[in-house]
């Protein structure tokens, strides 16, 4: 037990040091400054697929995650360029409002199970696209532009967070941001699902009729569980807007929606852990194939199914495969 | 009015064909094939070639769409979905699959036919133009052989023997095996018939609207929708869908016109709280 | 004995279809009540609207005086009616003693957020789920197969589980559905010694039946339906004694009253 305790805490010591300072290390040394926008775009990616991951482990198949993406981004561009705020309140906003519109929308919808869940999320995405470009306030098809980078953050007059545009490197500034935004989603991720929530979760996902005739009340329980998610999706979104200055009906579409989906998949739908490292492998096997000019998709397809029919429960089953084998 | 009804009718006929093809395979499988508006592009292209490039006649072109989807469909559930379906713990795994393979045709389809948007030369020249109603004969023709096709499978489902089995299979698989149904060979043909419907009315509407490598995603999206409107697994369903959405659209496009996508809004949100009131649709089995 | 659970002139209509017509009977504490008939007679629909998983036409059913019926389903189980299932309605991916502790939801002090934090409440709770679990393994005879995950047991361990995670709610009443429902003898004389051990605990029980020689066996009394009314109501001697009841089963020709 302590053992098993001890490593534990190694690992995440080894997580963090990698991320915090192995990573910028590295690309500092070696110059690919690009990189970071990457792997920030690698942690933002991840924190909406552990959202979409949430969804999953009540039973629910989320194709909706880029509709609340999209939301959070234009709840913080419009607070930052109509209303003056600063982005760093923006950013629990965005991620409330999302959680509260998805209550209002999930009440409804999360009566439905398997892919008329799956549907209509994915329909959520397309409406949210269209909300965009109808709605007055979005500004259209032109989105919202010139976006402020995030200013300085103090809290009693002690300085937190230095104003990103004073920074040399505000990409170095976006990727610590992503990267611990991140390390606390995870962290509640992990809580959630290790602690008895997670196994009435699982109730859920294995069997409603049950949970609710041993007094789960689980529509509170479905409702909650998707807020949690659309909070992350929201967070994500409202950060994607900050970094790239913009947002556009067209910055999270149905392909997003169903790249998050794939996330969760690929990284293992068992695993908490497996929406980082499905988004990590797919954004970089992506972005490697670059390279490979129009076979890009091609391959990048054909891995997928190849994948899928070897590890069909995802990368992470394969720790379980080598386990049983030992 | 007249005008409107027509023109709902007509997409009607195609988009029911479409959800047929999707409802049939997730009646069977229980699989949301995310590539069915691939399958239906690949269709059209293929018809584009053999009608549009090689000269040869529309009848053969539309047997070569059916056939070569019907072959694509049988291959990918004998190598692909049946081994993931064996071997994965959650059935939804297989709409990775789906989607990774809906991904792999859009690839190969822009290898192969780029990025262009592709037509043929119409099969009838003409334009009916009688009783308030406007429409070109070609689309007269493409709607009746749509209806005509729909009419086919729904009888050879109710009177076949492969489609009494299939009809087993989607209603309870353990029951239809212990009853003898070979599942495995079921599961293939059913598979490479709804294939086949989505090849099949790619070809057919190849002559109207064209075709372009980018329509894949849409027409899938569509096709949940009918899908969904109508009830999944249902082939009634499907039709019902089909037509609805047909309807919407025509009548949407009509009084919203100046308000451009506003009409797929109205549509979206009607239809969530449609669904939101019947979870199942009009006439879906009740899934999970 | 005091009445605990009372249905009165319950009804329930499909379309034009009644299911279960104007049906009035009360569940005693402590005693072993069986809702028995012939196939179609509506006692699935019943059981249903007593568990409160189906909402009545009209009519209504009582626990200790408070009205139950037409609750969420959750409720009724908090104010203390639980309900087992027929079959294989268990959480298949979580093992035995999971399944049991996750059953004790309702005996929880901590709330969500407790949880999540991990106070001492929620610790103190998992401590004493995970004892009151064991105890519950060891009564049903499943301590063995602790560790095991659930879809793996064999069939007539199923049942077992399902009345365990009913058991861990600590209801006042426990509905069983079909207990004997597929058993062969030997599993059968195991599920009613099981039962009557649930009983000595204090447990009251009504169970929906077929099997009429388990029934007869095990229950103080019995409640009869068929075609959605109820035709009689009685001790085991004074049903199979009962002319309404014969002529029933002689009716429909594959059942057997057991006699």
């Amino acid at each position: 037990m302590t053992r098993n305790r001890n490593m534990k805490i190694a690992a995440v010591v080894a997580f963090l040091t990698v991320v915090f300072i192995a990573v910028p290390t590295a690309i500092s040394s070696s110059g690919r400054f690009d990189l970071y926008y990457t792997l920030t775009s690698v942690a933002l990616l991840s924190i909406a697929s552990a959202g979409v991951w949430l969804t999953f482990y009540i039973g629910r198949i989320n194709i909706g995650q880029g509709a609340y993406a999209l939301m959070g981004g234009y709840v913080s561009a419009i607070l930052v360029m109509n209303h003056g705020w600063s982005f760093w309140p923006t950013l629990p906003v965005a991620g409330l409002f999302c959680a509260a519109a998805s209550v209002l929308i999930g009440l409804p919808i999360l009566r439905l199970r398997g892919v008329y869940f799956a549907m209509v999320t994915l329909v959520l995405t397309e409406v949210a696209r269209l909300l965009a470009l109808a709605l007055p306030i979005t500004n259209g098809a032109k989105g919202i532009v010139s976006i402020p980078l995030p200013g300085a953050l103090t809290v009693f007059g002690v300085p937190l967070i230095p104003d990103f545009a004073t920074l040399q490197n505000s990409r170095l500034a976006f990727y610590l941001l992503a990267a611990t935004v991140m390390v606390i989603c995870f962290v509640v991720m992990y809580r959630l699902v290790n602690s008895r929530i997670g196994k009435l979760c699982q109730s859920l996902q294995q069997n409603e009729e049950l949970a609710s005739s041993i007094g789960v009340n689980i529509a509170y329980l479905r409702v909650i569980a998707y807020a949690v998610s659309s909070f992350f999706g929201g967070v994500s979104g409202a950060i994607f807007a900050a970094i790239s200055q913009s947002i556009y009906p067209s910055s999270f579409t149905v392909t997003d929606s169903v790249n998050f989906m794939l996330n969760c998949f690929l990284g293992g739908l068992g695993y908490v852990f497996g929406p980082m490292l499905g988004t990590l492998v797919l954004y970089f096997g992506w972005d490697l194939l670059f390279q490979t000019g129009q076979f890009q998709l091609l391959i990048y397809s054909g891995l997928m199914i190849v994948l899928m029919l070897v590890l069909p429960n995802g990368l992470l089953s394969l720790s379980e495969m080598t386990r049983k084998k030992g | 009015m007249e005008q409107v009804i027509a023109n709902g009718l007509y997409l009607g006929a195609q988009y029911a064909l479409i959800a047929l093809g999707l409802t049939l395979i997730f009646a069977l499988m229980n699989v949301l094939n995310f590539a069915h508006g691939q399958m239906y592009v690949l269709g059209g292209f293929i018809t584009y070639t053999v009608y549009g490039q090689l000269g040869l006649p529309f009848v053969v072109a539309l047997l070569a769409s059916g056939v070569t989807l019907a072959v694509i469909g049988a291959l990918m559930e004998k190598f692909l979905f049946r081994t993931v379906i064996r071997r994965s713990h959650r059935e939804e795994s297989t709409m990775l699959l789906a989607a990774a393979t809906a991904f792999f045709f859009d690839a190969v389809i822009l290898l192969i036919f780029g990025e262009k948007q592709r037509g043929v030369p119409k099969i009838v020249k003409g334009v009916f133009n009688d009783a308030g109603i406007i429409m070109p004969y070609d689309r007269m023709v493409v709607g009746v052989l749509a209806i005509v096709f729909i009419a086919a499978f729904v009888l050879y489902m109710q009177y076949s023997r492969v489609g009494r089995a299939m009809r087993a299979l989607a209603q309870d698989r353990v029951a239809a095996q212990l009853m003898g149904v070979r599942v495995d060979r079921y599961s293939m043909i059913g598979f490479a018939m709804g294939a086949m419907l989505a090849g099949v009315v790619g070809g057919l509407l190849v002559t109207i609207t064209g075709v372009n490598s980018g329509i894949g995603g849409p027409i899938s999206i569509k096709a949940f929708l009918m899908v969904m409107i109508g009830g999944a697994g249902v082939v009634g369903g499907a039709i019902a869908g089909g037509f609805i959405l047909g309807m919407m659209e025509s009548v949407g496009l009509t009084v919203l016109r100046e308000y451009g996508d506003v009409t797929y809004l109205v549509i979206f949100a009607a239809l969530m709280v449609f669904l939101s009131i019947r979870p199942n649709g009009l006439m879906g089995k009740p899934w999970g | 004995m005091a009445e605990l659970l009372e249905v009165s002139g319950i009804t329930k209509r499909f379309g034009g279809l009644v299911a279960v017509n104007d049906i009035s009977f009360s569940v005693r504490e402590k005693e072993i009540l069986s809702v028995i008939g012939p196939n179609g007679a509506g006692k699935s629909t019943l059981f249903k609207l007593i568990s409160s998983f189906l909402r009545p036409t009209s009519g209504e059913v009582r626990l200790k005086g408070e009205r139950i019926s037409g609750l969420a389903p959750h409720i009724a189980a908090r104010k203390g009616v639980v309900r087992t299932f027929q079959e294989t309605t268990i959480f298949k991916n979580m093992s035995v003693r999971d399944n049991v502790i996750i059953a004790h939801h309702l005996r929880s002090k901590a709330g969500l957020l407790g949880f999540f934090l991990g106070t001492g409440a929620a610790r103190a709770d998992e401590a004493a789920f995970g004892q009151s679990a064991d105890d519950i393994l060891a009564l049903l005879g499943l301590s063995p197969l602790a560790g095991e995950t659930a879809r793996n047991l064999p069939h007539g361990h199923l049942r077992a589980l399902g009345i365990a995670i009913g058991l861990a709610t600590n209801p006042s009443i426990l509905l069983l559905d079909e207990p004997f429902a597929g058993m062969n003898h030997e599993e059968t004389m195991r599920m009613v010694e099981m039962v009557r051990r649930l009983r000595e605990r204090g447990l009251t029980i009504l169970l929906v039946e077929h099997d009429m020689p388990a029934v007869m066996k095990i229950s103080d009394r019995l409640v009869v339906l068929n075609f959605g009314q109820k035709i009689a109501e009685g001790t085991p001697s004074e049903i199979q004694a009962n002319e309404k009841v014969i002529e029933a089963y002689l009716g429909s020709e594959d059942e057997a009253i057991g006699l």
